[in-house]
């Protein structure tokens, strides 16, 4: 790495005020030492944002839970009411990674992780998210790229807790130029739809604060494929949500990651499944509007079926004994 | 791309040149030490310190240790480079292998991914610190006994990912062992011993024969 200053930073203002320069927010560091390690992104002053005030909390209130952007996601996992209430965000966040990196990543961090893409990683090549002239990927090696994109860049969003959170319709609530913005999951990722330069929408600045989520969605489930048992990203994952009622779905979500670089859904699959009774034709069908428009390439073709199979068993899980 | 850190030092190997640079193993009872907290209120301070070297006062395996570190040094560097502790391994040094695993308070993390200064005021534990008075622990022993190491590299990552999870659930499943071992890789593949010496150590009866071969 090369060297830099550090400051701990105690207020939000005084956090936004020493990131201005060239600096950047350091929280679990799982992300941000890996760029640094290897040269992606440049700093003169990492700003360490874990001693901020109020961000550390799971608060519960009667329409929505708020989580703190500080909050681990080994805390999401032993949080024994969240895997009451959210079973699919505590399936998610027991997935993440390793107990180590659990232990220390943050909610904030983990969402605004950088992209995964083996051409973004590499220190030597200069594609277009690192202002080159070329998508590297695309005809090279997309095994592990998306099926949807707005732009050139194929890198998807690997986030398992956007994944979620977009399921659960959750928002988050980030600092912007002093004022509080509220993001959709949709919104928080719209700049990678867009802009191959782009991880996310966040701003230079920008610091998220805490993520909410509504109760009413009561059921929740996650799944996630990957090429190694534990201890991977996920080649596919899907995460569903919604109230039963009568047993019919009712507000019923779903979302994939690792295929897009933004959470992937598809609202005509939403309002195809409110209001019907879980089955495996309705989950099927769901799953074939959910990838109608999918653009396999060269290596990734294999994450078609297997969406289509995570989608139909994320949803006959979200059905459980209802 | 050039690596702008210098990995050069001539006739001084990596580490005796940084031990040389004025690292300072600090016992409770020297005099003059400034106390833990007034180190920590000022690291902690609302100011901007480095690039350059800084003080930074860790407390490994109970002793203080007193170092000058660039706030770019992760505890990994400074336990292995600034200490006599090299118990702690580095493999990918990218929070991948577990090799560098050591405990902040009961909670194993990777050394690699974590500056030193930001570990200042836990209480760390590195493998050198399991064993009290030359008395392995018995997650320590059960290593030994279940023959749970080839090579070693691993081993000390294994043994603080094992100790932390017995401390925090004394009686796991053999999946809960794999959970908590998940993020340690061993290269020679003795998960399965080290499988069973974590259930062994738990006192808990041994998975069956397929449980424990069908590590994955
Ligand atoms: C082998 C391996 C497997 C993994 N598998 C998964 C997986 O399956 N799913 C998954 O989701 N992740 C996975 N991860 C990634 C890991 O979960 C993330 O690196 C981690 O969550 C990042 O959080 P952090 O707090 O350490 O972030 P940091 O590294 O501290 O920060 C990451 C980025 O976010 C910025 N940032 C941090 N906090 C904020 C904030 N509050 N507001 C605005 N910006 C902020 C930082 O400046 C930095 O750019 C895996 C990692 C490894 C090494
Ligand atoms: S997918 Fe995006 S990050 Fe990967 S090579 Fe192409 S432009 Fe670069
Ligand atoms: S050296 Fe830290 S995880 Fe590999
Ligand atoms: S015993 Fe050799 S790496 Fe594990």
């Amino acid at each position: 790495m090369k060297a830099f200053q550090y400051a701990t930073a105690h207020s939000t203002d005084s956090a936004r005020e020493l990131v201005a320069g060239n600096g950047l927010y350091l929280a679990g560091g799982n992300d941000l030492f890996g760029l640094l390690k290897e040269y992606l992104v440049g700093a003169d002053l990492l700003v360490n944002i874990k001693s901020l005030p109020g961000l550390n909390k799971v608060e519960h209130g009667k329409t929505f839970w708020t989580i703190g952007s500080l909050v681990t996601v080994a805390e999401i996992e032993d949080h024994a009411e969240i895997k009451k209430v959210f079973p699919g965000l505590h399936d998610a966040a027991a997935e993440i990674a390793s107990q180590q990196i659990r232990n220390v990543a943050t909610v904030g961090g983990n969402l605004a992780q950088h992209s995964r893409c083996w051409y973004f990683r590499h220190r030597d090549t200069q594609c277009l998210k690192k202002h080159g002239d070329l998508c590297y990927a695309r005809d090279g090696e997309n095994r592990y790229h998306s099926l949807f994109t707005g732009n050139s860049c194929i890198s998807p969003v690997v986030s398992s807790l956007a994944t979620t959170f977009a399921a659960l319709d959750a928002t988050a609530i980030v600092l912007r130029d002093g004022q509080e913005t509220r993001m959709s999951m949709a919104e928080l990722y719209h700049g990678a739809w867009e802009n191959p330069l782009a991880h996310n929408s966040l701003d230079k600045g920008d610091l998220i604060l805490r993520v909410e989520i509504p109760t009413t969605r009561t059921r929740s489930a996650y799944l996630q494929v990957s090429d190694k048992h534990a201890f991977d990203w996920a080649l596919v994952s899907c995460a569903a949500a919604a109230a039963v009622v009568d047993g019919k779905l009712k507000s019923p979500r779903v979302a994939l990651g690792s295929i897009s670089p933004v959470p992937h859904q598809v609202e005509a699959a939403n309002s195809f499944l409110d209001g019907k009774v879980l089955d495996d034709a309705t989950a099927t069908q769901a799953a074939d509007l959910i990838l109608k428009d999918a653009k396999p390439l060269e290596h990734n073709a294999y994450k078609v079926p297997m969406a289509h199979a995570i989608i139909r068993r994320t949803l006959l899980k979200l059905k459980g004994d209802a | 791309m050039n690596n702008p850190e210098p990995e050069n030092f001539g006739a001084h190997s990596r580490r005796t040149f940084f031990k040389s640079l004025g690292t300072v193993a600090a016992t409770a009872a020297t005099a003059q030490v400034r106390s833990v907290a007034a180190e920590l209120e000022k690291a902690n301070a609302e100011s901007v310190i480095g690039p350059g070297a800084v003080p930074v006062t860790l407390k490994v395996n109970g002793e203080k240790l007193k170092l000058t570190l660039e706030p770019r040094v992760t505890l990994l560097d400074a336990l292995r480079n600034y200490s006599s502790l090299t118990g702690a391994k580095e493999g990918c040094d990218r929070a991948t292998c577990g090799a560098c695993t050591v405990l902040l308070g009961d909670t194993p993390v990777y050394a690699c991914q974590k500056l030193a200064i930001e570990a200042q005021g836990y209480e760390i534990t590195t493998v050198e610190g399991l064993a009290k008075k030359g008395n392995l622990t018995k997650v320590q022993q059960a290593f030994l006994q279940k023959d749970a190491l080839m090579c070693g590299y691993c081993t000390p990552g294994f043994l603080m990912s094992v100790t932390a999870l017995l401390r925090k659930n004394p009686k796991p499943t053999a999946d809960d062992v794999k959970h908590a071992c998940a993020g340690n890789i061993c290269r020679c593949g003795t998960h399965p011993r080290i499988l069973q010496a974590a259930l062994s150590a738990a006192g808990v009866a041994t998975a069956s024969k397929t449980e424990v071969v069908n590590y994955v």
